[in-house]
């Protein structure tokens, strides 16, 4: 049994990898805490709804349509309310609120315009299952799960280090003056990050959907701030470190819930966060962030 | 163009009258209290005076945060963890040992302040959004931890029939006003307590905390100090508010003081002005009574909480009545004033 | 810009203020008003919308036969946005309408428990269709409860999986809601009363999770030939689909409040075979409950589900009191409903002397994505 709730809690653990990805990218190149993010994956998780139950293009178009959109979205929320306040040059905070207040109107809106009840979506890479070692039940979507976490992760990390895009990434995020210097158009670099951003939220809220077969308008708030405590666990801004931090909060997780009782599940992805806030606010992998006075 | 000037004339005349003469001013507090006395007499309807206690009671919670938000410069988005702490708190005294409301506010008040500043202690080395994230942790796991710990929380069936407050054997309720008077002076205490802490050295170093924690470090403040302070008494005084709310609804459960209600308190705030005590009253007279006002707009509220932080940032960080306070600058006693021929 | 604001704000206050003490709203003689207060947006919404619904309907139906003596019913809605701050609030708006005699409401029984002070008080008639919490219906002898009573629907869920399931070793979930706990600790009780029949675990879990992997796993272990979900459909749906993906032959068992057409839509395939016990089954032959059903599913293009028409029937005691006792004076409605013994969609209605009601059940069962009724 131990190593069924190890394999339920890597599977969790990819679940919050996924999401907790996003947070990482754009945290990485604009040191924001884009606290969005959940609400975001929520949304995507609605438009592939929409595509695939509603309109039944099937999963392909869904999950396209809502790369797209989402991403979209991602953009219009960094043109609409941060780009403005970086012009003015307001300090962190002011973000991280308004990101928040983003939050809370698209999840409301989401319950507004599509309803409060939980809905349906297909089961994606409906397999089957596997047995490992005779006991331990794997279901291809699980499967699934994994490897296109693991795929979007090299995706992102060959982005981020191989293309030219991915070099203007990593000069805005040394020295966004520098980089803007350069030539760089960093708006530019920075509506493309928040557009990797939605997409990841996108393909996350698609699969996670497929997985679970609920989509539901607050499924941003709880998964996301787990996803942020994976995050900040592994090092906020940095990409596998995103993946190992959630595969950590998603066996914490398990375990918590086998042994303390579902009540207290929840509890420990902030208990994760707030020891490791107040331990290594850099986490497992962050690089330490020089502040010059 | 011209109305308009005429306005901004008027009320320009006005306001500087108002502050040039403190007698004016407290004049016009004065007659506003006097006001808020008699609604009640003048045969309001019970439900007006509930939007007004409602609007006392948050005003309490925007002046909470408000210490440590705008005059220290840490924003907490968790101050729904205290208010629930000030409100098991006085629940459990109240239901289990039959005490009154005045003692169990004030054990639901320090045990508040108590968690305020074991929160304070430790999440201090943390920077801005950091912080931030903390004090949502900590509110999220107070809402936990009530849900969960049965034995003592009673958990999902919370805690019911709480008492009504007893002033000398009368009972305060809800038809004779009761609530709104207390809540009330409640504020009013509160307001003159914390525009002493405003005027003092303990104000001015918060303030400069706020503007500039290193700097002021360096001119030898001790910032820590002042910061667990400034969360604990915030602390102090949501309990206040949770006690109050669990004596007057008189039943509370791990879900009456989750995230949305700390999210609402940081609108009011932030509409208002941080760091202006009489934008508290305002943002929370404004945010507390239009869905009451705009009915149709009561089901996008949250949206609206959410519209107002975004458009705020953006537009006013200061709030409605942030920045520059138009008030001359009372200089502490002891300090000279500089010669005339100007020294910079 | 900021003495303009704080001149405005001056002159605003006291025009605000002045408008406070303000008239109420004449009504045009004739006219008795009913609230109906639940949830109308948020989380919840769903419910809310169905008591508002049945509420509505009920009143045109009696509106349409001539009012209740011969006055015209009007439905006032509000909106609780299942929060006990809003439900209070709401009950003071209508403590000071003198014209409201009841109050079809609230929904959550925290909520409901939020706002009865305040109806007691203010002596007006408030029927919850959905309050579960033991200590609901204490609070006066104006607060009644038109909800299964826990101890008799968990009986009737343990003879479903005990006799029509033939289960040895019973699981059970529960949400960690005051109906979660409270439902959940009396099954265990009332489970040990049953020969041969034992619990073999008891799995709780917050309500509005979707990931059942612990649960499932823990049950796995301990292999019930049952599951008593005491959760709803949000959590039975997706917790069947999980389950039943790893053990196919498991029975399970629901609770009334699960049996709503959502079930079916959020399960699909997975919820085939869950038994459920009933006060209210929309395919019943019973005439009233086919008009009702039919009428309802005209008007508003869904099927009702068990909460809904429970709300129906509150209402219809509301106005059949009124008739009864010839009177618009709460008092006298309030001590009529003692005596009644209304035949609603929900069965024969009778209410204790604590607000209770006393129901009898019916067995639900999904089969072939549709639910059927079995014989007890």
């Amino acid at each position: 049994m131990v190593f069924q709730q190890i394999f339920d809690g890597l599977t969790l653990g990819m679940v919050y990898a996924l999401i907790a990805v996003g947070y990482s990218l754009v945290f990485g190149i604009l040191r924001l805490i884009n606290f969005s993010h959940g609400s975001v994956y929520a949304f995507g998780a609605h438009i592939a709804l929409v595509v695939v139950v509603s309109m039944q293009w099937g999963v392909i178009w869904g999950l396209c349509i809502s790369i797209i959109v989402t991403g979209l979205l991602g953009v219009a929320i960094d043109k609409l309310s941060l780009e403005p306040l970086r012009k003015k040059g307001s300090k962190p905070i002011s973000a991280l609120i308004t990101t928040i207040g983003v939050s809370y109107i698209i999840q409301n809106l989401l319950m507004i315009l599509l309803g409060s009840q939980s809905k349906w979506f297909p089961k994606l890479f409906d397999y089957g299952r596997l047995h490992i070692f005779g006991r331990i039940g794997i279901s291809y979507t699980q499967l699934g799960i994994f490897l296109v976490s693991v795929i979007l992760l090299l995706f992102l990390t060959v982005v981020i280090q191989r293309t030219k895009i991915g070099l203007a990434m990593r000069a805005v995020e040394q020295n966004p003056k520098a980089a803007h210097l350069m030539g760089i158009d960093v708006n530019r670099v920075v509506s493309f990050t928040f557009f990797l951003g939605g997409a990841s939220a996108a393909i996350a809220g698609t699969l996670i959907s497929g997985y679970y077969q609920v989509v539901y308008f607050n499924m941003g708030f709880i998964a996301g701030l787990k996803a942020f405590s994976a995050a900040v666990l592994g090092g906020i801004g940095v990409l596998y470190g995103s993946v190992i931090g959630g595969l950590v909060v998603g066996l914490s997780e398990s375990f918590a819930a086998s042994y303390l009782g579902g009540g207290y599940r929840d509890a420990i992805a902030f208990l994760i966060l707030i020891i490791v806030l107040i331990l290594k606010p850099n986490g497992l992998f962050g690089k330490k962030a020089v502040e010059k006075v | 163009m011209n109305k308009t000037n005429i306005i901004k004339g008027i009320s320009a005349k006005f306001i500087d009258k108002i502050n040039e003469k403190p007698i004016l001013r407290l004049t016009l507090i004065g007659l506003g209290i006097l006001w808020m006395i008699m609604i009640p007499r003048l045969g309001a309807s019970s439900f007006f005076i509930r939007v007004l206690t409602m609007i006392g009671l948050y005003t309490i919670l925007a002046l909470s945060l408000n210490l440590i938000t705008g005059y220290t410069g840490q924003v907490s988005i968790g101050q729904a963890g205290f208010c629930a702490i000030g409100a098991y708190t006085s629940a459990l005294l109240n239901v289990n040992f039959g005490l009154n409301y005045f003692i169990t506010s004030l054990c639901g008040a320090l045990m508040a302040g108590l968690f305020g500043f074991l929160l304070g202690l430790p999440t201090l080395r943390l920077s801005g959004p950091y912080l931030t994230i903390a004090t949502l942790g900590f509110g999220e796991i107070v809402r936990m931890i009530a849900l969960n710990f049965d034995k003592l929380t009673n958990g999902p069936l919370g805690i019911s029939g709480i008492q009504r407050p007893l002033i000398f054997g009368f009972q305060l309720t809800a038809l004779n006003g009761g609530f709104y008077y207390l809540v009330w002076a409640l504020v009013i205490l509160i307001t003159l307590f914390l525009y002493a802490i405003v005027r003092s050295k303990m104000g001015r170093a918060l303030m400069a905390i706020r503007d500039d924690e290193l700097v002021a470090t360096l001119m030898g403040i001790k910032t820590t100090r002042y910061k667990v302070a400034a969360f604990s008494i915030s602390a102090v005084i949501a309990g206040i508010g949770g006690s109050f709310y669990a004596h007057m609804i008189r039943y509370i459960d791990p879900n009456t003081f989750n995230f949305d209600i700390s999210i609402l308190i940081i609108s009011i705030v932030i509409l208002g002005g941080m760091g202006t005590i009489r934008g508290m009253f305002v943002g929370a007279a404004l945010l507390i009574s239009f869905p009451e006002i705009l009915r149709f707009a009561s089901a996008y509220r949250f949206v609206i909480y959410g519209l107002i932080l975004v458009i705020m940032i953006r537009f006013r960080p200061q709030g409605l009545f942030g920045g520059q306070s138009s008030a001359k600058y009372v200089l502490p006693k002891g300090v000279k004033v500089g010669a005339k021929d100007g020294i910079a | 810009m900021k003495k303009v604001l704080a001149f405005l704000l001056v002159v605003v206050l006291c025009l605000g203020l002045l408008a406070g003490c303000g008239a109420q709203e004449d009504e045009p003689a004739g006219t008795i008003k009913i609230a109906v207060a639940g949830p109308l947006t948020g989380d919840f919404a769903e419910y809310g919308t169905g008591f508002k619904n049945a509420v509505e309907l009920m009143a045109e139906q009696w509106n349409a036969n001539g009012g209740v003596l011969g006055m015209n019913i009007e439905v006032v809605p509000f909106d609780d946005k299942n929060s006990g701050e809003e439900a209070a609030s709401i009950a003071e708006r209508i403590a000071g309408d003198a014209d409201i005699l009841a109050v079809v409401g609230h929904f959550a029984s925290g909520v409901s428990m939020a706002a009865s002070p305040t109806y007691q008080e203010a002596g007006i008639i408030e029927i919850s269709p959905s309050a579960s919490h033991p200590d609901y219906s204490k609070a006066g002898d104006y607060i009644f409860r038109n909800n299964t009573v826990i101890h008799i629907e968990a009986k009737e869920a343990l003879d479903l999986a005990t006799k029509v399931a033939g289960a040895k070793k019973i699981a059970v979930m529960s949400v960690k809601t005051d109906w979660g706990t409270s439902t959940a600790a009396i099954v265990k009780d009332l489970l040990e009363g049953y020969e041969g029949v034992e619990l073999v675990a008891h799995e709780e879990i917050i309500d509005g999770t979707v990931d059942f992997s612990p649960t499932v796993t823990a049950f796995r272990k301990a292999e019930p030939d049952a599951i008593v979900v005491v959760g709803m459909y949000n959590v039975l749906a997706p917790f069947a689909t999980q389950y039943k993906a790893v053990d196919p032959e498991v029975d399970l068992i629901g609770f009334s409040n699960a049996y709503s057409q959502e079930l079916i839509n959020l399960g699909k395939g997975f919820v085939e075979g869950v038994y459920l016990p009933a006060i209210f089954f929309h395919g019943s032959e019973d005439e009233d409950i086919k008009t009702f059903v039919d009428s309802y599913v005209e008007k508003y293009k869904v099927v009702p589900s068990s909460l809904t028409a429970q709300a129906y029937d509150s209402m219809g005691i509301i106005l059949t009191a009124i008739e009864t006792a010839e009177s618009t004076d709460k008092e006298v409605i309030k001590d009529t409903i003692y005596t009644l013994d209304y035949p609603g969609v929900t069965g024969d209605t009778h209410f204790d002397e604590q607000g209770d009601a006393q129901k009898t059940f019916t067995w639900i069962q999904v089969q072939d994505g549709t639910f059927v009724q079995i014989p007890k």
